[in-house]
């Protein structure tokens, strides 16, 4: 064998073996939210527990600048009063100072089936809304060095007075829920959160070019529903589900189930590809319907099922029309009714 | 006794080395041969493709250009691998490699001219396939694996997927690295057959690769069941996207049988065949045209 035989060969086992070694490294890592992972899970979700069902997340400032929310505003004006009266009351204006906003559910397992937290990242006037807090009640304690104001709520009957509290976890990050939930998101801080669950980041990571989205266990969800038997055995047997949006001119999404096996993926896809034919059927002669109905696709590989649409501007501008006519509608006939009187 | 400087056992005739050792040195010899030929140059062409392919979708990506879609789903990385693999690594360039080295393992040697020194040896006529056939493996393997690696390490994280889509993506890397030196190796020695037992082997090795292993596979009912392309395309752990045209063309290889039934078929058919290859090395009287 001459050397440059013997180079070679060294040289291809060599690439091969520091390829081998990396994917070692990298499968056994996982590679949620590390170093080297994809910063595309916002970094509020280290105070959303391990166990929650759902998680949701919204870029507020993406969705308010839309031009999808500029038609929809131009067909129902009158709904800006009730935002200028909660920015007068809390110096908060929705589309100017909070930035996104993450939330979650975790089940119970009691009569109350599940809790939860928001949690909002942006600009807030601690003070205000502090002082805010105070005259409807709220109490000022001190959790893990974060400022929390807890309010406890009526009980209707002898049990435990549910309470709500508003924290300041840090310099532009606030959350709101039941003090238990804000209380497990402060100890989930690096420790046991939603991030050291492989399946439900692996969903989060695969998101993409969305400013809306919801991951979640469809099984969790179907447990706390309170479903007949007969129901729940005719649910398809999906165990994880995401939806994920783009909200701009338009309206585009993708909703994600991962089934049980691929077997439970393959009748899905069946049942979701039998309910297009319908729903294509239906469509018949109505425009805007039909632009809905042929931008439904179905699309997924093994346990996988994706289902992705576009909603263009038209059909969203005849919706927001006919909401509008809606809204104008009933405005007439609630006018009619104390014109009468 | 001393010739040269060579010291020869005195009183008996030098021993034959086993058939293990003489592969050994046929495959030493023949490896070094093989690499820098300039079958080589097309190896390289042919293993290049998908890295390319790869690179070019990077690049796109890059630019933030639209990544590659499907009915405007977004395809993930390890699905574009996948295809890759299952649609140019074991269709196409697998099979091909086969064809092109199988049969000239000794067809090279008799259009050399050059078979009669390896035939003069005292060694056993089945190990000098058997050495090349390992010379062709070891040749193949050593550019095409690294080749599907390094299309993974580009494709896998492709639509956002990032690194975490490698970690998901590896147990079926190497399934596959598994499956295409399998896959070599069993065309290999289909060919290294051909090769050894016909006249103008290559052209009944592409008539064979393109009329049996991909037409007939196509075929409905049991003929597929005759075909390599049967038994590995069962091994392939990728699923391919569910829809239109694609799944239309997936739904022809759906037939399959279970990875244990397969590992062992392939098994068999790469020691029969390897074995008929080196039997008729052995047997078969060369006639070098002068």
């Amino acid at each position: 064998m001459t050397p440059r035989t013997r180079y070679f060969l060294f040289g291809s086992v060599a690439f091969l073996l520091v390829g081998l070694c990396t994917g070692v490294v990298a499968f056994y890592s996982g590679l949620p939210m590390g170093a080297f992972g994809q910063q595309n899970a916002p970094t509020e979700l280290s105070y959303v527990p391990a166990e929650a069902a759902v998680v949701a997340y919204c870029n507020v400032q993406d969705v308010m600048r839309s031009q999808l929310r500029h038609k929809l505003q131009q067909n129902m004006p009158n709904r800006e009063e009730g935002q200028r009266e909660f920015e007068q009351q809390t110096g908060l204006n929705i589309e100017r100072d909070i930035d996104r906003v993450v939330g979650f559910l975790v089940p119970t397992g009691t009569s109350e089936a599940y809790r939860g937290m928001v949690l909002a990242s942006g600009r807030f006037d601690v003070v205000r809304l502090e002082g805010l807090a105070r005259e409807h009640g709220g109490q000022v304690t001190d959790y893990k060095g974060r400022r929390m104001i807890t309010r406890v709520m009526d009980g209707e009957n002898e049990g435990p007075h549910k309470s709500m509290t508003v924290a300041f976890l840090k310099p532009g990050l606030v959350a709101v829920g039941d003090t238990e939930s804000v209380k497990r998101g402060i100890d989930g801080v690096g420790g046991a959160n939603i991030t050291t669950n492989k399946d439900l980041m692996n969903l989060v990571h695969d998101i993409e070019d969305s400013n809306a989205w919801a991951v979640g266990r469809f099984d969790a969800l179907i447990k706390h529903a309170n479903l007949r038997e007969g129901v729940v055995s005719q649910i398809p047997a999906v165990k994880w589900f995401s939806a994920s949006g783009h909200v701009n001119g338009g309206l585009s999404g993708v909703l994600r189930a991962e089934t049980r096996d691929e077997q439970a993926g393959q009748n899905l896809r069946d049942v979701v590809q039998g309910f297009l034919a319908l729903g294509r059927m239906q469509a018949g002669n109505r425009p805007e319907m039909q632009a809905l109905v042929s931008s439904l696709q179905v699309s997924g590989t093994g346990s996988t099922v994706s289902l992705s649409f576009t909603l263009p501007a038209e059909a969203i501008e005849a919706i927001g029309a006919a909401a509008g006519a809606m809204h104008n509608g009933h405005g007439q006939h609630e006018r009619g009714k104390t014109d009468a009187q | 006794m001393s010739t040269h400087g060579v010291t020869l056992p005195v009183g008996s005739p030098a021993r034959a080395p086993s058939l293990a050792a003489a592969s050994f040195r046929i495959f030493d010899l023949s490896l070094g041969e093989m690499l820098w030929s300039r079958r080589s140059v097309f190896l390289g062409l042919v293993v290049g493709a998908p890295v390319i392919i790869a690179v070019i979708f990077r690049t796109v990506e890059l630019f933030n250009l639209p990544a590659f879609r499907l009915n405007g789903v977004r395809v993930g990385g390890n699905v574009i691998f996948g295809g890759m693999i299952w649609l140019l690594y074991l269709n196409i360039i697998v099979p091909l490699l086969g064809v092109f080295y199988g049969t000239s393992l000794m067809a090279d040697e008799v259009e050399d001219r050059t078979l009669t020194y390896l035939f003069t040896r005292p060694i056993p006529r089945g190990a000098v396939l058997i050495g090349k056939y390992l010379a062709y493996l070891a040749c193949t393997g050593l550019i095409l694996l690294p080749s599907v690696m390094l299309v993974f390490f580009l494709a896998a994280p492709l639509g956002g997927g990032g690194l975490p889509a490698i970690a998901r993506g590896f147990p079926d890397l190497l399934k596959d690295l598994g499956l295409l030196g399998l896959g070599l190796a069993v065309y290999g020695s289909v060919f290294a057959f051909i090769g050894a037992q016909l006249k103008r082997p290559l052209l009944i090795g592409l008539f064979f690769m393109v009329f049996w292993e991909v037409f007939v596979f196509l075929l409905p009912g049991y003929l597929k069941r005759f075909t390599v392309a049967y038994y590995l395309q069962a091994l392939v752990p990728h699923a391919m996207p569910q829809d239109g045209v694609v799944s239309a063309v997936q739904s022809f290889f759906k037939e399959t049988t279970s990875p244990v039934t397969s590992v062992a078929v392939l098994a068999v058919i790469l020691f029969v065949f390897l074995s008929l290859a080196a039997r008729a090395v052995d047997r078969r009287e060369y006639v070098l045209e002068q």
